[in-house]
């Protein structure tokens, strides 16, 4: 969401702290800060990842002040006192809500409009947060909703039949052209919310998007202004069907609260006036089915210590809250929270808490550790596959992780990557592969055969199973681990869990070929083979990639021959013959220098 | 006598994980990948249709009558899908905690998960990760950073930070994402908070009478901050090269 800092100065009583610091405040107490982008004229863009449970109040730039002042201690200033009409004039607009999708409908005629372009300080805003200005009708009812959240529309009126609207279903299987410049045509189903005249003429997808033909164009005078509120599973369900995900479908989807349309009416029926000073507006007609009660948590402070592990103090805690703007009552302890209705993510103790440890601060609750009594079960499991991966790793089996997919199988995922879209049902089609690729490698490990092995669940008909298997030249064997572990008498009592030591960084390897130069050398009885490998290590310089490998050893004559296998491989490009062959003769120089060491 | 094998390294860190848990009183447990929605979503306070649910792309199983008849054994019905967190432990754990009345109850899991989205350096469709919790009278939050503070410092070193920042997640109130700071850079670890006390009754845990919190994050990723592999999906690809440690 993006929110305009020269914006925000508008609502906030107080200094706000510059975008940088403000930065810091919002990822401590509020929510992520994606990126800070400064204009041209001054203005900083603030993109906030507004957190879900959020998206009833803080998708917009109202909601976001709210929260700041609050967390900063300062006052909202609400600018709803300035939104004053002239005289009202009567109304002959009819609604008719016919859906449970639709809980609220605020609709006003304004007659004596004139469609043109927006004042400066519209476009402007819109511009500044990535939207672009259309005519200043539209804009109205786009920065409105930028504004104070909830999401705002206009009707040409000349095109309504008496002025009649509803709210009902759409016909199963209408096709109705979108407003927009991409002239897309929506498909609708008769579980689609929409609105529509008395003629059962659809103008507008509820919530989601407005019709092509009922949009305010050039030649409008009248328009019919809708501020409304919509079921937030119905209007998601059309929305993502239809692939309109339009920023009124993202508020509505999020649950707004119908409480709120009074107040975006008001604030776009002035800002029309403000456009068209010789509008004539009508009585806003209101149907308003089932209205939400207010509502109020009780808390205790105590239990919020006890809940959060703090000892913050019952003065401290109702001032947080007050100074953050709620209206809290109670004595001793015991108190009760006004939840603003805009706040539809407050309903227990719990939030409460939240709330308290945000104001407080999450960086002043100590850690505190658990006291948790007694020695854990061993789970039963865990103990198996450990045991197992033990006994394998002590065979000399190297472990692998290979892929859960495969092309086919039993248990097929709905909608794959690629071509695995099946659940495998063993773990040897994938242990073979991975034991081939890793057999064109076996000098890189020092071995003519690489033994490894994978413990794992397989997905066979009759559902998930852990299986253990393992491969070497002579074979690969798959079992269950309960197999496993009977045949070789694993015990699982209790774990045997080594503390791992390492800390070396992980050596990228590479990926062009590799070769391999074995030496021998005679050497006189009594000097050890650990001697050699020390002048490859020395001399075998970063294209030697392992350690030598001692592979052969006889004794004649009073003489030791010692055999290693070396083998060399250059990061990002293929090594030569003839490097290789430098280094080796560097090596072989210096075994030279040895006097009575022989290369054979 | 034979040279020894080498363990992957998530089974390095998994058993690391382990002892540090173990150390600090939780107990293993374990859960299937192949989970049901309940688990995998409704006991976790993750409603049908509420935004949350589309931030995990899901692999959801596709189903034959009789594979159907095999999840019907499952208490609570319906889809089967591919776990996307091992939070589905975490569910299945408090319910065992409530039918065994054993408090305070405290569990850490470290299993494979799946997500269904492009793969790239820091992507994969299978990952691990670890989830864990702690429920009793009086398990707080600031138990909660203790607990995370010793996992960090056990995996990374004594000289990691910990950070608590605002966040959401259906499961949890207090929200939190985990950050932690190694080599002089903060990193996001984890998601954390109080257990939600829909949570705990949907668990059959009475939320007057007992409270806790949860935690899971990603295993691959603390690998990849630990040793500097740059890639998460070297690690499943079958080569033993990544068998370093």
């Amino acid at each position: 969401m993006k929110i305009s800092y020269n914006w925000l100065k508008w609502y906030i009583d107080g200094e706000l702290p510059a975008p940088e610091k403000l930065e810091d405040i919002l990822t401590f107490k509020l929510c992520e800060v994606e990126g800070i982008e400064k204009l041209d004229d001054g203005d900083s863009i603030l993109d906030l990842n507004i957190l879900p449970n959020r998206a009833h109040d803080l998708l917009s730039h109202q909601g976001v002040a709210r929260e700041i002042a609050g967390l900063l201690g300062f006052k909202f200033k609400d600018p709803i006192e300035l939104y004053k009409l002239p005289e009202i004039k009567e109304t002959k607009l009819k609604i008719d809500i016919q859906t449970p999708a639709c809980r609220r409908y605020m609709g006003r005629v304004v007659r004596g409009i004139k469609v043109g372009p927006s004042p400066e300080w519209v476009i402007k805003h819109l511009e500044s947060i990535g939207q672009r200005s259309i005519n200043n009708i539209v804009d109205a009812t786009n920065i409105v909703m930028y504004d104070c959240g909830n999401p705002c529309h206009a009707f040409d009126a000349k095109i309504i039949p008496d002025l009649e609207i509803k709210i009902t279903n759409a016909k199963e299987g209408e096709e109705f052209p979108v407003l927009g410049r991409d002239a897309v045509v929506a498909k609708l189903k008769n579980s689609d919310a929409v609105i529509a005249d008395i003629q059962g003429n659809t103008l507008a997808i509820a919530g989601v998007k407005g019709g092509l033909k009922s949009g305010v164009n050039e030649g409008t005078t009248d328009i019919i202004l809708e501020v409304a509120n919509f079921d937030p599973v119905a209007v998601r369900k059309t929305a993502r069907r239809l692939n309109l995900l339009s920023d009124s479908a993202k508020r509505f989807e999020n649950d707004l609260s119908p409480e709120h349309a009074e107040y975006a009416m008001r604030e776009l029926s002035a800002t029309i006036l403000e456009m068209c000073p010789n509008a004539v507006f009508e009585e806003i007609v209101d149907v308003y089915p089932k209205e939400s009660k207010p509502h109020f948590i009780e808390f205790e402070t105590v239990w919020i210590n006890q809940y959060l592990g703090t000892d913050i103090s019952e003065s401290e805690i109702t001032e947080l809250l007050q100074k953050y703007g709620y209206e809290i009552s109670g004595e001793n302890g015991i108190y009760n929270l006004i939840v603003p209705y805009l706040r539809l993510d407050l309903v227990g103790p719990h939030d409460v808490a939240e709330e308290v440890a945000r104001l407080y601060g999450l960086d002043k609750i100590q850690a505190v550790p658990l006291s948790l009594s007694g020695k854990p079960k061993v789970n039963e499991t865990f103990a198996k596959i450990l045991a197992a991966k033990e006994k394998l790793n002590v065979l000399g089996y190297r472990e692998t992780i290979t892929y859960a997919f495969r092309k086919k199988g039993v248990y097929e995922v709905a909608r794959g990557v690629g071509d695995k879209g099946a659940l495998r049902t063993n773990i040897t089609d994938g242990l073979k592969e991975s034991h081939e690729l890793n057999n064109h490698n076996a000098p890189l490990f020092g071995t003519e055969d690489v033994k490894l092995f994978e413990i794992g669940a397989v997905f066979p008909k009759e559902g998930e199973i852990t299986h253990v298997a393992w491969i070497d030249k002579k074979g690969v064997t798959e079992m269950t681990l309960d197999e496993f572990v009977e045949n070789s008498k694993l015990q699982f009592t209790n774990y045997a869990l080594d503390k791992s030591t390492a800390d070396q960084k992980f050596i990228q390897w590479s990926l062009f070929p590799f070769i391999i130069r074995d030496i021998a050398v005679w050497v006189p009885q009594g000097v050890q083979p650990k001697e050699l490998a020390d002048i490859y290590k020395k001399f075998g310089t970063i294209l030697l990639i392992r350690d030598p490998q001692f592979f052969d050893e006889f004794t004649k004559d009073g003489k030791t021959s010692y055999a290693f296998r070396l083998v060399f491989q250059a990061q990002g490009r293929t090594l030569t013959d003839e490097e290789v062959n430098t280094v080796m003769q560097t090596i072989e120089d210096e075994i030279h220098r040895q006097g009575d060491w022989q290369i054979r | 006598m034979e040279e020894k094998g080498a363990l992957h390294p998530i089974t390095l860190m998994t058993n690391d994980i382990v002892r540090i848990f173990d150390d600090l009183g939780f107990e293993v447990a374990t859960g299937p990948e192949m989970e049901t929605e309940w688990y995998c979503f409704d006991a976790l306070n993750v409603s049908k249709d509420h935004p949350a649910r589309d931030m995990q792309d899901t692999f959801w199983i596709k189903q034959t009558p009789e594979q159907l008849a095999v999840f019907a054994k499952e208490i609570k019905s319906d889809r089967p899908v591919l776990r996307t967190h091992a939070t589905s432990v975490t569910a299945r754990e408090l319910e065992r905690a409530a039918r065994e009345n054993t408090f305070p109850k405290a569990c850490v899991t470290v299993g494979k998960v799946f997500r269904n989205e492009a793969t790239d350096v820091t992507h994969e469709m299978q990952f691990f990760h670890v989830d864990g919790f702690a429920v009793g009278e009086n398990i707080t939050l600031a138990n909660l950073k203790s607990t995370l503070l010793s996992l960090y410092k056990g995996l990374l070193g004594e000289d990691v930070e910990i950070q608590l920042r605002p966040s959401y997640f259906p499961f949890v109130e207090p929200g939190l994402e985990v950050w932690i700071k190694f080599r002089n850079r903060w990193l996001e670890v984890m998601g954390a908070g109080m257990i939600h006390p829909n949570v705990l009754k949907n668990a059959g845990i009475d939320p007057e009478k007992y409270q806790g919190f949860a935690f899971g994050g990603g295993v691959d990723r603390i690998l990849m901050v630990k040793y500097d592999i740059p890639d998460v999906r070297l690690f499943y690809q079958g080569d033993l090269r990544i068998n370093q440690w």
